[in-house]
């Protein structure tokens, strides 16, 4: 994967996440916005991940918010009412599928022959050997949400 | 008329049903399965006149339930709803008989677009 490659992914990112949270959890555009970079870490957090798989090289989508952000996400998906309990397992399928989206629409601009991971949902990071390739905050109802593209040309170091 | 649901994401499939209700569907019947194995099974037995199947499954994936139904004689009409909808894969589930391929993310429009031409 080239680091053009790689950009134009990064560059997709935001319209990408935009266009998922208008259509399948707000109903609206402009309640999922672009931020700075959150210098604070996520109380509670939940990170989901898919990879596209293109020969050897590896792109890694990981979406992560703190447990509050993703309870509320779940909830809009299910269109549950905001004071509703909403079950881990539900939670974690809601982020899992968010991640899911971005990962796939982020595929389809890739060369034919790749291919996408399942999601994995987890309360701890992912191990990273190396640094993240592209960063993006949201803000979503006032609740941060991170976006990070990791990229490995030989699949090692994911 | 009654359509079968395939995805391994519950929530998912709920989303699925509350946006066939918006695009019109609201009074067909639904069967759900969890994966792709499920999905053939339940499409075999229960004979659904529709099948609405994620790609990305565990098991068996959306094409390959496909391509078992057609294998086993099965002409149920078939559409994908997916977040993978590159030329490619369009074209494979195109070729493979698939009616459609709605991409995620979607809402009622998209859903009445895809299905409106071919139930009423």
């Amino acid at each position: 994967m080239t680091d053009t490659t790689t950009t134009t992914l990064a560059q997709s990112v935001v319209p990408m996440a935009q266009e998922l949270f208008t259509a399948m959890i707000d109903g609206e555009p402009g309640l999922l916005l672009p931020a700075e970079a959150l210098d604070e870490p996520f109380p509670d957090p939940l990170y989901a991940w898919v990879d596209i798989v293109v020969g050897p090289a590896v792109s890694r989508t990981l979406v992560v918010t703190a447990r509050e952000t993703a309870d509320r996400l779940a909830r809009s998906l299910l269109a549950m009412e905001d004071d509703e309990p909403v079950s881990l397992e539900d939670v974690q399928d809601a982020l899992g599928e968010v991640a899911n989206v971005v990962g796939g629409n982020l595929k389809a601009m890739l060369p034919e022959g790749a291919t996408l991971t399942l999601p994995v949902v987890a309360q701890v990071a992912p191990s990273a050997l190396r640094p993240v390739d592209h960063e993006q905050a949201l803000i979503w109802w006032g609740g941060p949400i991170l976006i990070q593209l990791w990229t490995s040309t030989n699949g090692e170091g994911l | 008329m009654r359509v079968l649901v395939a995805d391994d994401s519950r929530v998912m499939r709920q989303i699925v049903l509350r946006t066939l209700r918006q695009a019109g569907f609201g009074d067909w019947d639904i069967v759900q399965a969890g994966d792709g194995s499920e999905a053939l099974a339940l499409t075999l037995s229960e004979n659904p006149d529709l099948v609405l199947s994620d790609w990305n499954m565990p098991g068996l994936n959306g094409i390959d339930v496909l391509r078992s139904l057609r294998a086993a004689g099965s002409a149920v009409p078939f559409g994908f709803v997916t977040s993978e909808g590159s030329p490619q894969m369009r074209e494979l589930a195109a070729s493979e008989g698939a009616l459609f391929l709605i991409a995620k993310p979607f809402d009622a429009d998209t859903f009445e677009s895809a299905l409106r031409p071919h139930f009423r």
